[in-house]
């Protein structure tokens, strides 16, 4: 039998040998594990990118977005990034403070212009705006309104705001929807809350076991199931103030080998190519115009973008989020 | 115990050759240092990022004592059901020893403890759930989300596991007491007072208090099932101050605060009685009183219930295959995950085995020697990990390391370590009482007969075998459901099973999912069956 002594020593050994021997690849990507798997735009995009650039891409995957980010706090200057992907607009005051993060100097004329992006470190490569879906099989008359969908007493899942981006969504909407009365409306929210989940799926499979009638996901979740599953019923509720938009970004780390290298790889995120390839695997929609799409695509709904700058989130998240729990928890 | 007679004891102990001798306790005092170490960097990995300081204005904080105060509710209220619950079970058990499927009701029993928590989730949620198969059942008002729901949770993976260390307890009613009881004719009041309740009360207040700790630290069932913020626990809490506040001094206020309620409560706890877990370490059939036709249906019906509610959360998951394309199902990508799972299941299972037995010799030997109060600190030193809060050690290791190690390259063995770290607890728990009783019967036995280490060896083996294999088996289902661990220091390169079932599910393939978590459950089962055959008595 194996003791823990001789299986840490051999693992001490192990990894000293070992990571003598590893060689890096020319250009190495941060970001999260659903971007990578094999399902995800990851594979895609690397040998796409590899086809034309003769190099050598890694994408190196933690849980989600906000680990990208505590990575880099962890790591600082010691960091193995060129690029990181998978930021979101409400993180990036926090990404920039952080001073890791190196300007892109890229043209993003060619952007939709209802993204409005100027920003001179972060490049957008897709967005979606919040929506709650519902089965319509199950809920003839959906709501039309933020407020409606408050002031009702229909059953919904949304996420925890504490751990999951679209629960970080939602407390914007409300906050810009309701301002100061914020509070009240969470609680009258939580009068017919079924439950509120750590994360993005637990929440979208409660919802798909008919645990509730809405549950808070993207405007994008109906092309999922009417491309992937020939599915119809899936609906998501267009709402009459607006919808907040998430804005997933990617930027050059401070300290990176090859700084031209990692251009050309945002560039090629931007690109029709890479374009195409995000809307159909990560389930979100192209930051550039004229990208051919399925025809799920054309009937989703197209809200009116309403929110706050990334700023103004990084003021107030923490006062939000304090505002959200005692008013949730009532 | 009078000096001399200790100062005796003592000196005996001092002279001790064989595996209990002062080398081996060295070995064993080495492990334990290893594993105190392993937690002490990672508590250390989060001071010195956090600088150290702790947020005291939390203690102030409403939402804080609300925090604390639903830990403690909902830990305690499913300890107290989970062994009101598992008493009649345990009796009907006991008084019907020749039921039929009691074997496989124990294995059950065992998976239901290890059942891995997404899938239970998924399974609770198609049973009772707002479109659940048994939910019309259950009237207008029903809402599964709250404390009900994680209460039914606790209970379910708690239960199991109650009524077998109850069921020990009562397998150890001597002969001797039910003959008196038959003589003086007491009736079933009496014999409940008399002779089960002090057979039951030694192990009541240590199993109370392992199950309300393991709920204290529950994570993934407060989260799904919870409701919202106000079923937040201890646990949860610093998960969310990790998250996205990335502020450490607030999670390391909670985890000090975790570990001084939980680690305090467990050892007290444990200083009041010595419960025998889930070691069934005696095949004693006693001769209990067959009970009268009444009791006997009433137990039978008992026995029945237990049955359907310990399947039916998993009969639930099927009618989701059917719907599943079984054709179409891409097996190959779940070959490797399902490889990897029990390889990495298999090193945890034997790295716990064989630590905790080298941690559990410095034990028996003051347990010999007489000295409770250090055999209880080494006790507790060695299932430390239960206590401390999983995602410190996880958290604080990550931190610690990222800048020293290639983790993208070699997180897959700290994956392993870590595991292996945070079930040795359960490994202890299941050697102990076996190893303490072959001391207690042999030992003497074995230093006047000088048999050799390598000979006595054999005979504890020979001894402790079926405990060993149960142990085995247990602590390997627990590391192959994990997916907090990998989900900090796991790549995709090295995808387990679990974390493939997150995977399907959080980019909307639920089918294939409830495919996965049927497998993994499969695995588990197969698992259960190689390792608990060897035991006779379970």
């Amino acid at each position: 039998m194996k003791t823990p002594l001789s299986f840490c020593t051999g693992l001490a050994l192990g990894t000293l040998a070992l990571s003598a021997a590893a060689e890096s690849a020319d250009l190495r990507v941060y970001t999260y594990d659903s971007f990578v798997s094999e399902w995800g735009p990851g594979p895609q995009i690397e040998s796409a990118f590899e086809a034309q650039c003769d190099c050598d891409l890694e994408f190196i995957a933690v849980e989600d977005g906000v680990s990208i980010l505590n990575r880099l706090r962890i790591e600082r200057e010691g960091n193995k990034a060129d690029v990181i992907l998978g930021i979101d607009d409400a993180l990036i005051e926090e990404t920039r403070a952080t001073s890791l993060i190196a300007p892109h100097a890229l043209d993003l004329s060619g952007l939709k212009a209802e993204l409005n992006w100027h920003d001179s470190d972060f490049v957008p490569f897709d967005y979606g705006y919040f929506a709650f879906i519902y089965d319509s099989t199950r809920v003839g008359q959906p709501v039309d309104s933020l407020r409606a969908l408050i002031e009702s007493d229909a059953s919904v899942i949304y996420q925890d705001p504490r751990t999951s981006t679209p629960g970080q969504g939602l407390m914007l909407w409300v906050k810009s929807v309701y301002g100061d009365d914020a509070a009240a409306a969470w609680t009258r929210l939580a009068s017919h809350t079924v439950t509120v989940t750590k994360g993005w799926w637990e929440a979208y499979s409660l919802f798909l076991e008919g645990d509730a009638d809405y549950v808070l996901s993207y405007s994008t979740s109906p092309a999922y199931h009417q491309v992937a599953e020939g599915k119809n019923q899936y609906r998501a509720a267009a709402f009459s103030e607006g919808h907040v938009a998430q804005i997933e970004v990617g930027a050059i780390t401070r300290n990176a080998q090859d700084p031209e290298l990692a251009r050309r790889f945002l560039q090629f995120l931007i690109s029709a190519e890479a374009q195409a390839i995000i809307p159909v695997t990560n389930w979100m929609l192209p930051v550039v115009d004229d990208v051919e799409l399925p025809d799920a695509f054309d009937s989703l709904i197209r809200p009116e973008r309403i929110g706050f700058t990334p700023q103004q989130v990084e003021q107030s998240r923490r006062d939000w989020l304090r505002e959200w729990r005692s008013a949730a928890s009532r | 115990m009078p000096l001399k007679m200790r100062r005796a004891a003592a000196s005996l102990g001092g002279s001790l050759r064989g595996i209990c001798g002062a080398r081996a306790g060295l070995a064993g005092a080495t492990v334990l240092a290893l594993c105190l170490l392993l937690t002490a960097l990672s508590f250390y990995g989060l001071i010195g990022f956090g600088r150290g300081g702790l947020d005291t204005r939390l203690l102030a904080d409403p939402y804080f004592h609300s925090l604390l105060q639903f830990s403690f509710k909902q830990a305690g209220l499913s300890a107290l059901l989970s062994l009101l619950l598992a008493w009649p079970v345990a009796r009907a058990l006991y008084y019907h020893p020749g039921l039929a499927l009691q074997r496989s009701f124990l294995r059950l029993c065992l998976l239901g403890f290890c059942m891995p928590t997404l899938v239970l989730i998924t399974g609770l949620v198609a049973l009772l759930g707002r479109n659940g198969l048994l939910t019309p059942l259950l009237g207008e008002n029903w809402n599964l989300y709250g404390l009900g729901g994680i209460l039914i949770a606790h209970v379910y993976l708690n239960l199991p596991f109650a009524v077998r260390a109850l069921l020990l307890a009562l397998q150890h009613i001597p002969d001797s007491s039910w003959r008196l009881a038959a003589q003086l004719k007491l009736g079933p009041w009496q014999r409940l007072r008399l002779i089960e309740w002090p057979a039951l009360q030694i192990s009541l207040l240590p199993l109370f208090g392992f199950i309300f700790v393991l709920c204290f630290n529950s994570f993934a069932v407060v989260l799904a099932l919870g409701g919202g913020p106000r079923a937040t626990t201890i646990e949860v809490a610093i998960y969310q101050a990790l998250k996205y506040d990335f502020n450490i001094p607030e999670a390391l206020t909670l985890a000090w605060i975790q570990l001084l309620i939980a680690g305090s409560l467990f050892l007290l706890l444990a200083r009041l009685g010595s419960a025998h877990w889930l070691g069934v370490d005696s095949a004693r059939r006693t001769r209990a009183p067959r009970p009268a036709a009444p009791a006997r249906t009433l137990h039978l019906l008992v026995y029945a219930t237990a049955w359907l509610s310990l399947t039916l959360p998993i009969l639930a998951l099927l009618p989701g295959l059917l719907d599943a394309d079984l054709q179409r199902f891409d097996w190959p990508a779940i070959l490797r995950p399902a490889l990897i799972t029990l390889i990495l299941g298999l090193g945890a299972g034997f790295g716990a085995l064989g630590a905790a037995y080298l941690m559990l010799l410095p034990v028996r030997r003051a347990r010999i020697q007489h000295q409770t109060k250090r055999a209880l600190a080494l006790e507790w030193l060695s299932t430390h990990t239960l206590v401390a809060p999983a995602l410190v050690l996880s958290v604080g290791l990550y931190i610690l390391l990222l800048p020293r190690l290639d983790l993208d390259r070699y997180g897959i063995l700290l994956v392993l370590l870590l595991n292996t770290a945070v079930v040795i607890p359960f490994a202890v728990q299941q050697l102990r009482p076996r190893l303490l009783q072959f001391d207690r019967h042999y030992d003497r036995l074995g230093r006047s007969l000088k048999l050799g280490v390598r000979a006595r060896l054999a005979v504890e083996w020979r001894f402790a075998r079926g405990a060993c294999l149960a142990s085995l088996g247990l602590v390997m289902l627990l590391a192959m459901g994990d997916v907090a661990i990998f989900s900090i220091f796991g790549s995709a390169d090295w995808t387990t099973l679990p974390w493939l079932i997150y995977g399907y599910a959080g980019t909307y393939r639920l089918e294939e999912a409830s495919v996965a978590s049927l497998l993994l459950l499969g695995l588990c089962a197969l698992v259960l069956l190689i390792f608990e055959r060897e035991r006779p008595d379970a």
